[in-house]
């Protein structure tokens, strides 16, 4: 293909959707073909990430190891579909094993290159990062549907919990101090100017144990990110549930319904007393839509818990029963 | 290096084995040298074939504070009991609350504390949650005398203001049930002067697996086999590379699992003390 051609095909893939035509050029340019035979390993699970794929033509098929020596197969995926897009802004491990099911050309991306266009602030780098969000976001609504259904579904919005509290409610407080914060991994590499930037961008709030801070099926009003103590994000049906993840100190939380108009996937519950990082809806949309070194720091915040929280939510859950 | 945890305070550890002499008591084995080189330990794996083994490597802060020595090795059993504990974790400003479980503890279980570890303690104080300290608990006291003990040190905690992060992972076995907990007391909270953070930020980790046998095959040992759940394995940490057939534990959690005749019943319970 020529590089036109490329651009046009980058144009119909859904990750791409809404990138100009000079970022999809820019993207063409620095992307490698690669072709597979049938049968041919594209990557192992647990693998660390180089790269994220296109796929252009042919098929893949996508398995997951499970205990006792077994595998099962996730998912197949086809033209125009990504993968290991996650672990390219986050630099971490790939979640499943994928094979060719047949001849398969795909596009691929390596972390070095997409390195390369964030530290040059490219405007395709921050596009590309807000789009893995949001099909990220997808996918983590997809998997807390089928981990609900598991519970025994009900109807949308009857979680059990009680509504959440808006953030105008909370107990503000001053700000943590910054020594700490940077001691936190979320934070170690970040310059410390951005860091201050993105610090200042919300006010702090203190909560008691068992506070709803987001209720599931409700409208999301605020982000929140944990300074100290615990917050749990939960799935509930009567007296079931499945704790999909434990936001402790540096990780965010009730960011799904902001990055993508829907209501909250789950509800957000303090386990611990925490002080939290308050970001309201227009603070997030500040950040998250920005081009500035603070929004560079956000978006990363946001997209390496993105990818925790899908693989949490993808490895098998344990329902907790609460006789204890 | 006045701040490194170092897993070199020494190595226990209790095996019922089927078969033996006095079945239902354990084989113990506790030293202070390193495990790794140890070729005792490495002959007597050799030979044992336990149903149940409960193992545990001590590691302390590099300073002055802490003991070293055969008192303080894990897992413990007082002479006599049918329960032994290993811990992993610590209660930050233990030497704060120590005389006020004493009200909690039963004298006679008191007066068996030797060493000076926080551990020894909590074994107390769950061995004193049973009807019969020394009798062999069915799984659901045993699981409940550990709830009860968590909450007296949460007021314990409570009364003597102390806030701080204090992991408490316990392991508990009788050699047919066991209670395996993934707990902390005020998670997320951290001294000003905490010089071991990092270290201290994540929620202290807790695995298992389980399977039909875990063996080794190609240089690795995974659980193998799908013929029903006859084993399990609980690590702080998952022992293989490849930790695909690892689950974590959740956290605020515990593991109740019990030998059957059949194989093992087991479930994970959420622990909201």
């Amino acid at each position: 293909m020529s590089d036109p051609e490329w651009v046009a095909f980058l144009g119909t893939v859904p990750l791409l959707e809404g990138l100009s035509e000079a970022e999809l050029a820019e993207l063409a340019h620095i992307m490698r073909p690669r072709t597979l035979a049938e049968g041919e390993v594209l990557w192992h699970e647990g693998q660390h990430a180089r790269s994220m794929v296109l796929i252009v033509d042919g098929n893949v098929s996508v398995a997951k190891r499970l205990p006792g020596d077994r595998a099962v197969e996730v998912a197949g995926l086809g033209p125009r579909e990504a993968l290991g897009e996650i672990p390219l802004v986050d630099g971490g491990e790939h979640s499943a094993t994928v094979r060719a099911t047949e001849a398969t050309t795909v596009l691929a991306l390596s972390r070095p290159d997409f390195a390369a266009l964030v530290s040059r602030r490219h405007p395709s780098a921050f596009a590309l990062k807000r789009r893995v969000a949001t099909v990220a976001t997808q996918r983590l609504r997809q998997t807390f549907g089928s981990l609900a259904a598991s519970l025994g579904e009900e109807a949308c919005g009857d979680s059990g919990a009680a509504p959440g509290q808006t953030p105008e409610k909370l107990e503000l407080c001053g700000p943590p101090d910054s020594a700490y914060i940077r001691r936190m991994a979320t934070f170690r590499d970040v310059d410390a100017l951005a860091l201050w930037g993105f610090l200042t961008a919300g006010r702090y709030a203190f909560c008691p144990r068992g506070h709803v801070l987001a209720a599931e099926g409700a409208s999301p009003s605020a982000c929140y990110l944990t300074i100290n103590g615990a917050v749990e994000k939960v799935l509930i049906r009567g007296d079931r549930r499945i704790r999909v993840e434990l936001a402790g100190p540096g990780q965010t939380f009730g960011y799904e319904g902001l990055i993508d108009g829907l209501n909250s996937p789950v509800t957000a519950i303090t386990r611990e007393r925490s002080l939290l990082l308050v970001l309201t809806e227009e603070s997030f949309a500040r950040l998250f839509g920005g081009d500035t070194d603070v929004s560079h720091v956000f978006l990363d915040v946001i997209n390496r818990n993105l990818a925790a929280s899908l693989r949490q939510a993808m490895r098998p859950q344990a329902r907790l029963a609460v006789r204890a | 290096m006045m701040n490194t945890f170092l897993n070199l305070a020494g190595f226990g550890m209790a095996a019922w084995q089927p078969g033996s002499i006095r079945a239902d008591e354990p084989f113990v084995y506790r030293t202070t040298s390193l495990p790794d080189f140890d070729p005792n330990l490495n002959a007597l794996a050799q030979k044992l074939e336990p149903t149940c083994l409960l193992a545990h490597v001590r590691g302390v802060t590099h300073g002055n504070r802490e003991g070293v020595g055969p008192a303080n090795l894990h897992p413990f059993r007082f002479p006599g009991a049918k329960v032994a504990l290993a811990h992993n974790g610590h209660l930050r400003e233990f030497p704060r609350m120590r005389y006020d479980l004493v009200a909690h503890v039963a004298p006679e279980l008191a007066e068996r504390i030797q060493g000076t570890t926080d551990s020894e303690w909590i074994y107390a104080l769950v061995l004193s949650m049973l009807d019969d300290p020394y009798g062999a608990p069915e799984l659901d006291e045993l699981t409940h005398a550990t709830a009860c003990a968590l909450r007296v040190l949460r007021d314990v905690r409570e009364r003597r203001g102390i806030d701080t992060s204090s992991p408490v992972n316990l392991f508990l076995t009788t050699g047919e049930a066991l209670v395996a907990t993934r707990f902390s007391f005020d998670y997320g909270w951290y001294p000003a002067d905490n010089m071991m953070l990092e270290t201290d930020l994540p929620y202290v980790s807790l695995w298992y697996t389980v399977g039909g046998r875990y063996e080794g095959s190609d240089g690795e040992s995974r659980m193998v086999g799908d013929d029903g759940e006859h084993s399990l394995l609980i690590a702080s940490e998952p022992l293989t590379v490849d930790i695909s057939t690892w689950l974590e534990v959740p956290e605020y959690s515990v593991i109740a699992a019990r030998r059957t005749p059949d194989g093992l019943d087991y479930e994970m319970l959420d622990l909201d003390v």
